[in-house]
């Protein structure tokens, strides 16, 4: 007897399991006789089968607690800011992944492995420098109201000095640090038991912005992100998660005045899942 | 809501993986994958009880997939960490088998490559994979017959170790 044909696309439904059952084992009979049919269902098979041994290295990993807690922080209205605020989120979730799993992100996201922008070891070799300093740790203390201006007018583009006093840092003031030639600000912060916290700010000459990264060098370790026109580093000696939930507060704080923001800030998007017109 | 920021950061590396997949670039995929949490952090409350998390979420990064190309296609090719001669993750089985594949996938049309990889790679049914591309299930079944085509084609897969290479059959 001639069996039926077998069609294609039965082929297709079979091997991704979208017959019933009885269809199933119908189809199964007839590829007994079918060698050319049933060649291809193996080969449509073992497409799958590569696809997944291919691109499944990284199913299995985890999200790190330290991430959780961050998706957790993330505000529930969005405004304008905290719109900025979770593209912060999303991009420290995404390092926080990449920390805790076996290093498969390439690049600088895994710790800077020499690769960091030179100005993050710049901040870090500041921070080494002058973090130790008992009487001259700052040049110009917190309480002077020119701080913020001078720096920002030497460094050339606007922000403000982060307040951390409401999570138990207290900003101690600011000094103007070299950076190949180039004025950079350093603002430098203290907690309770005396242990101390840098941020870093320079003009960005080059053209793109980057996502939150995490370098270490020597010990130190540094959360830093590109924003056109200027570059942060935020360095200390912290746990990582607890450096990254103050760099958090510091970007959310940052981002309010930055210049860039207005026009790099996303249209609103159509809503989700967006219905193209037919 | 913090459930559903939970369910949400459940399906992040399949995301990824799929992200990876689709795109061919780490750099970008991760691109993809920021935008795609960004956007869904800000709507969970536009997420309907009851609707899977997967299907959701592969919609957005499939919407913000789209907006990637079609930007792309306006813009000057971006230089990506290869040409700069920094090396990507390790792929993961064998390296030339693997790479093969990538390359292979980036030569189907961005529809069939989507198709392909949803069904084929997140398991997606037919029916959650035209939720996804908001396109009719006959639709993803003629784009996932063309895809395979042309990747068993590229991949020479009927080649080599079966009796001959095997000509895409149209068994009607």
């Amino acid at each position: 007897m001639t069996p039926r044909r077998i069609s294609e696309a039965e082929l297709h439904a079979l091997v991704d399991g979208e017959l019933a059952p009885e269809e199933r084992a119908e189809l199964e009979t007839l590829l007994q006789g079918s060698p050319a049919e049933l060649a291809l269902a193996r080969d449509l098979a073992d497409l799958n089968e590569a696809l997944r041994a291919r691109y499944s290295e990284e199913i299995d990993a985890r999200l790190p607690e330290a991430a959780q807690r961050l998706l957790a922080q993330v505000p529930q209205r969005p405004s304008m800011r905290t719109v900025r605020y979770q593209a912060f989120a999303a991009a420290a979730l995404i390092i926080a992944l990449a920390a805790g799993t076996a290093g498969y992100i390439a690049g600088d996201m895994m710790g800077d492995h020499g690769r960091a922008p030179a100005f993050v070891a710049n901040a870090i070799g500041a921070h080494r420098v002058y973090v130790p300093e008992v009487r001259h740790a700052v040049e110009v203390k917190a309480a002077e109201d020119h701080l913020v201006r001078w720096l920002t007018r030497r460094v050339g583009a606007p922000f403000v000095a982060p307040s951390l006093v409401d999570h138990g840092w207290k900003l101690m003031g600011g000094r103007l640090v070299p950076d190949g030639g180039r004025p950079a600000a350093q603002f430098m912060y203290e907690d309770a038991s005396g242990r101390r916290l840098t941020l870093y700010i320079r003009k960005e000459m080059g053209l793109s912005n980057t996502a939150f990264r995490f370098a270490e060098r020597e010990g130190f370790d540094a959360f830093y992100w590109i924003d056109h026109p200027l570059a942060y580093a935020l360095a200390g000696r912290l746990k990582r998660e607890e450096l990254m939930a103050l760099a958090n507060l510091v970007y959310a704080q940052l981002e309010a005045v930055a210049p860039s923001r207005s026009q790099s800030s996303p249209p609103p998007a159509p809503p989700v899942p967006s219905k193209p017109g037919r | 809501m913090g459930s559903r920021r939970d369910a949400v950061a459940a399906e992040i590396p399949r995301l990824r993986r799929y992200a990876r997949a689709l795109s061919g670039d780490n750099g970008e995929a991760d691109d993809l994958i920021q935008d795609t949490l960004e956007r869904a952090l800000a709507r969970l409350h536009q997420w309907r009880d009851g609707e899977n998390p997967r299907k959701w979420l592969f919609s957005i990064l499939h919407n913000l997939y789209v907006d990637s190309l079609r930007r792309k296609s306006r813009r000057p090719p971006h230089v990506g960490l290869e040409s700069l001669g920094i090396e990507q993750s390790a792929p993961a089985a064998d390296g030339a088998s693997g790479r093969d594949l990538d390359r292979a996938l980036q030569l189907l049309s961005s529809e069939q490559r989507e198709v392909v990889l949803l069904v084929g790679l997140e398991g997606l049914s037919y029916a959650e994979t035209a939720g996804v591309l908001d396109i009719p299930v006959g639709t993803v079944m003629s784009r996932l017959a063309r895809g395979r085509d042309r990747l068993r084609t590229l991949m020479d897969y009927g080649g080599g170790n079966r009796n001959g290479r095997a000509p895409l059959r149209r068994v009607k």
